[in-house]
């Protein structure tokens, strides 16, 4: 079925809902979808400064190629199509609603014998319309009737929904396309990099470098990874705990494909850094002694000795030695660095009192690194996938089956018409019919 | 000596291949019992390519890792092989002409000739972003959308060679089916093809959301799929715009196979993202 031409010339109209706009669209969409495989995407713009000549960076400023999927014209591609598409649907309708009320009890014999699928009976005999009339549709005894040309007009029909298949399959993109829009203003994305031990109760925005609070905290419990005697990894797990108020509510040990989700935020093992740890040993001059572990990227507060500590490297073996650079600060911030080789002491001083430093063990301990996200669309986008391929099997594979069957009388004979059309699967259509007609044809004894 | 399933998958690549030359004289020469030889070696080849993706499946497992052959090149390579052929298979019962089989069964032997002898064969352990179930449904259904369009395109080429067929039924291309036929599958192969390439994209989505957290990151090989698609989709919308049949469909399928291609390997060995482990 394919409505000809509108009542509606409006040029604009015309525009907006021509099938050539979709397919220009559909090809522009591809063609310019490919820039974006090829220059790197989401890098600052000294990297492009950096790579390309100041013609081609001008060219990709201008077009926001760094980040083009998200690009001014890009976008407006996309809103043009989903005018187009909306503009077709609206277009299209009144000829779908006209084609589902026709009444197909008003025929007249002389249109059934024109359908692409007929057959006619001659007999002298009566015919007994409840022997014949349940062949039509497979034992249905209960089918619609009407009365046209002096006789009686059966009908089965079958698939007349399947006409809104398209609109379903059309519409489904509209409904991925609102899931993506409402991900992207009512959710957010970040990474969070965790030590073990530690917890958070906010994440870093990905884009735009700004604090999100997660309404509670997440603390990593442990990090492990395993791996396969090949070398390759064969599982990365967090332990995590979350924390409302200070309590434990939920512990889930995540791996990759399985994340952990509280309250509309999801957490997935991302990556991971092993992070060296060190046990720096502090001898006070009356005797007293303190051992403190440090970890890079953290800072240990030591308030005893009002200094706080952090470790910057750590170097397995120098010179066939463990060393470590740590730093410290007093309480007036002023700060110093420190090399630390095993076996050997150095001495600090802060205000009056001394320290003799040294550095007694090294481990290692692990950094997980989460992706945290909240999309509140993402099921919006998972109905309108499922839209789309239940659309599309409705589109191809469910015809809109009709059969007629006209029992009447003409100069003392009895005429039997048997008509039927489809609008897909001709063949298979077909073979059907034949059956129906020889089911008939062997009731009615006749050719 | 012991049947490896890498063994078994080599011998598959000389019998497809044994098999293209008998479709093809099956064509040129119009032999009708070379056609028949030659849908029997193919049935012989996809059995045997059976049982050694079913072999290196229970390998796999001996090894203790486990897993659906479908997680490197390689193995890749050989079910993309295998659902063409299982696709041509289809299509040859069902219209009942042999031709096209010239066309096909090079797909899948060319497919099988670059796994054995320009890919690590080796069992490899799954890295942990692959150890899911949405990996096998990924896989099979996009490798059927893929192998629709190899078939599309194969069809596609013979419709471009095609003369007219008021010409008649004369000299080697006369052999072919009649274009109308050609056309219509075509179109259904496309059609078939893009609702698979379509199932496969959304399994892909579902899964990047269970592993990354994003359904969607515009990482080069989802964007190269996602152009695939628009092709395709271009093509199901150009029949009702006027002139946009036969030959420029018969184009769209070709450019359209160049796409899959250029997602399959290009972005692999191209352009880098969260897909390239494919390259191992
Ligand atoms: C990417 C988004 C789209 C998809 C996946 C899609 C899918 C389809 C499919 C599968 C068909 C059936 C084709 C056939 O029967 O061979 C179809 C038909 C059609 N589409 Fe789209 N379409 C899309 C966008 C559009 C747009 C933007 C328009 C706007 C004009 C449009 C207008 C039509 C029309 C008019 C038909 C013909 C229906 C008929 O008369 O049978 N489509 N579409």
């Amino acid at each position: 079925m394919k409505p000809s031409s509108s009542k509606n010339t409006n040029p604009v109209w015309a525009f907006f809902s021509s099938v050539r706009l979709a397919v220009f669209l559909l090809i522009t969409l591809a063609v310019t979808s490919i820039a974006g495989t090829i220059i790197p995407q989401g890098q600052p713009l000294d990297f492009y400064k950096d790579q390309f000549s100041h013609t081609f960076f001008q060219i990709i400023r201008v077009l926001q190629l760094n980040d083009m999927y998200h690009a001014w014209w890009y976008l407006g591609l996309l809103g043009l199509f989903s005018l187009n598409l909306i503009v077709c649907t609206v277009k299209r309708l009144p000829f779908t609603l006209r084609l589902l009320r026709k009444d197909n009890l008003s025929l007249t014999s002389h249109r059934l014998r024109k359908m692409p699928f007929r057959h006619e009976w001659k007999t002298r005999g009566k015919v007994d319309a409840s022997a014949i009339k349940p062949l039509l549709e497979a034992g249905k005894t209960r089918l619609p009737e009407s009365q046209v040309d002096g006789g009686r007009l059966f009908l089965a029909e079958k698939g007349k929904w399947s006409h809104w298949g398209l609109y379903i399959l059309h519409s489904s993109i509209l409904v991925i396309f609102a899931g993506a829009l409402t991900g992207s203003f009512a959710g957010f994305k970040g990474n969070i990099m965790l030590l073990e031990g530690e917890s958070t109760d906010h994440i870093v925005d990905a884009s735009r470098s700004k604090q999100i609070p997660l309404g509670f905290s997440i603390r990593c419990d442990k990090f492990s990874v395993s791996f396969y005697d090949t070398g390759a990894p064969r599982e990365f797990k967090s332990d995590l705990a979350v924390l409302e108020g200070g309590n434990e509510v939920l512990k889930k040990s995540i791996v990759v494909n399985d994340p952990l989700e509280y309250k509309g935020i999801s957490f997935y093992q991302s990556s991971y850094q092993a992070v060296p740890q060190v046990t720096v040993r502090f001898h006070r001059k009356d005797g007293t002694r303190e051992d403190i572990v440090l970890s890079a990227f953290q800072r240990i507060s030591w308030p005893a000795a009002r200094l706080t500590l952090g470790l910057m490297q750590y170097l397995p073996s120098f010179n066939g030695v463990p060393a470590a650079r740590i730093w410290l600060a007093d309480s007036e911030g002023k700060t110093r660095a420190l090399w630390l080789l095993k076996g050997n002491e150095k001495i600090y001083t802060q205000d009056d009192e001394q320290f003799s430093i040294s550095l007694i063990g090294a481990s290692q301990s692990y950094m997980t690194g989460l992706q945290v996200k909240k999309d509140p669309g993402v099921w919006i986008v998972w109905l309108g996938c499922t839209l789309l391929i239940f659309g599309f099997g409705i589109v191809f594979w469910v015809p809109h089956q009709t059969k007629w069957l006209w029992i009447g009388e003409k100069d003392g004979n009895t005429i039997v018409i048997l008509a039927g059309q489809t609008n897909k699967n001709k063949i298979h259509f077909e073979k059907e019919f034949h059956k129906t007609e020889q089911a008939i044809e062997s009731v009615l004894g006749v050719k | 000596m012991t049947f490896s399933s890498s063994y078994l998958l080599s011998l598959v690549t000389f019998v497809y291949l044994g098999a293209a030359a008998l479709y093809l004289i099956h064509w040129v020469f119009r032999v009708q019992k070379v056609g028949l030889l030659a849908t029997l070696a193919t049935y012989a080849g996809f059995a045997i390519q059976t049982s050694g993706i079913a072999l290196r499946w229970i390998e796999s497992h001996r090894m203790g890792y486990g897993h659906a052959p479908l997680s490197n090149l390689y193995e890749s390579l050989v079910f993309f092989s295998w659902v063409t052929v299982l696709v041509y298979l289809f299509i040859e019962w069902k219209i009942r002409r042999r031709e096209i089989g010239a066309f096909a069964a090079p797909f899948a032997t060319f497919s099988m000739a670059y796994a054995s002898f320009g890919t690590e064969d080796k069992i490899q352990p799954l890295i942990p972003a692959l150890q899911s179930n949405w990996l096998i449904a990924h896989v099979v259904t996009c490798f059927l959308g893929y192998a629709s369009f190899a078939i599309a395109c194969g069809l596609g080429i013979m419709y471009l060679l095609k003369k007219d067929d008021s010409r008649g039924g004369q000299g080697i291309l006369g052999g072919l089916p009649e274009k109308k036929l050609l056309d219509e599958l075509v179109h259904q192969t496309i059609i078939f093809g893009f609702l698979w390439l379509s199932i496969g994209i959304i399994t892909g989505a579902v899964w990047a959301n269970e592993a990354w957290g994003t359904y969607w990151s515009w990482d080069p090989k989802e964007t190269w799929s996602l152009i695939t698609w628009f092709v395709y989709a271009t093509a199901l919308h150009a029949r009702f715009v006027r002139g946009w049949a036969g030959r420029k469909i018969a184009f769209l399928s070709i450019i359209g196979f160049v796409s899959v291609i250029f997602t399959y390997f290009g972005v692999n060995f191209l352009l880098s993202g969260l897909h390239s482990y494919g390259s191992q």
